[in-house]
């Protein structure tokens, strides 16, 4: 899970490492991401969240493909 | 101490200390660790007897150095690197580098926003894999 300066070095570096292209999103949003994934991680009441409420948060902020589907 | 106060006290004291807590600083065992392994609540090192994980701060160092309330930490990942301002709901500054080209990565956050935004965040691991071995996700 990698930042790249942008979807060139992305390219290059996966053409580089002999890898599969996997999903990306922006700076932008991972941002988003992690505010809604972790910002109850170090709280006193904090709870494991269940698959469901995990998926959750990925479908809220549109990650809804198959590759952002949590195990079931 | 019952595992979600163990599994607290853990993620307490890597705020606090910047690094993964011992056993002996912990006053736990190997058996109380392993328990909130197996519960995903942390990841321990192969052996068992350390803490690698305690996502998003990871115990060894990475390229994602996450500084804060002038201390600084490492994520596991980039998402992390956020998670770990987002743990803490402050503002910080994020340094890494491009896989590509090795070039610096800085990034400030403030008001939960990241300046510069368009870096680009790769997922290697669909999120079906990701515990099948988080490490390398």
């Amino acid at each position: 899970m990698n930042l790249f300066r942008s979807e060139e070095h992305l390219m290059r570096w996966l053409a580089t490492t002999r890898r599969q292209l996997g999903a990306t999103i922006s700076s932008k949003k991972l941002c988003e991401l992690a505010h809604a994934w972790h910002a109850g991680t170090l709280s006193p009441d904090w709870q494991p969240r269940t698959r469901d409420e995990s998926q959750a948060i990925l479908d809220r902020l549109g990650l809804t493909h198959d590759f952002w589907q949590l195990p079931r | 101490m019952d595992d979600l106060a163990l599994r607290n006290l853990v993620y307490r004291r890597f705020v606090e200390l910047g690094r993964a807590p011992t056993m002996d600083e912990l006053a736990t065992t190997e058996e109380a660790l392993g328990r909130l392994h197996e519960l995903r609540m942390v990841v321990l090192e192969a052996d068992r007897q350390e803490i690698r994980m305690a996502i998003p701060f990871s115990a060894v160092p990475t390229p994602y150095r996450v500084e804060a309330r002038r201390r600084s930490w490492f994520a596991n990942c980039a998402w992390d690197a956020y998670g770990i301002l987002a743990a803490l709901g402050v503002d910080g500054h994020i340094s890494s580098s491009c896989p590509d080209c090795g070039e610096p990565i800085e990034i400030d956050v403030v008001d939960r926003r990241p300046e510069p935004a368009d870096d680009v965040f790769h997922v290697l691991v669909p999120a079906r894999s990701w515990w099948e071995d988080i490490v390398f996700t």
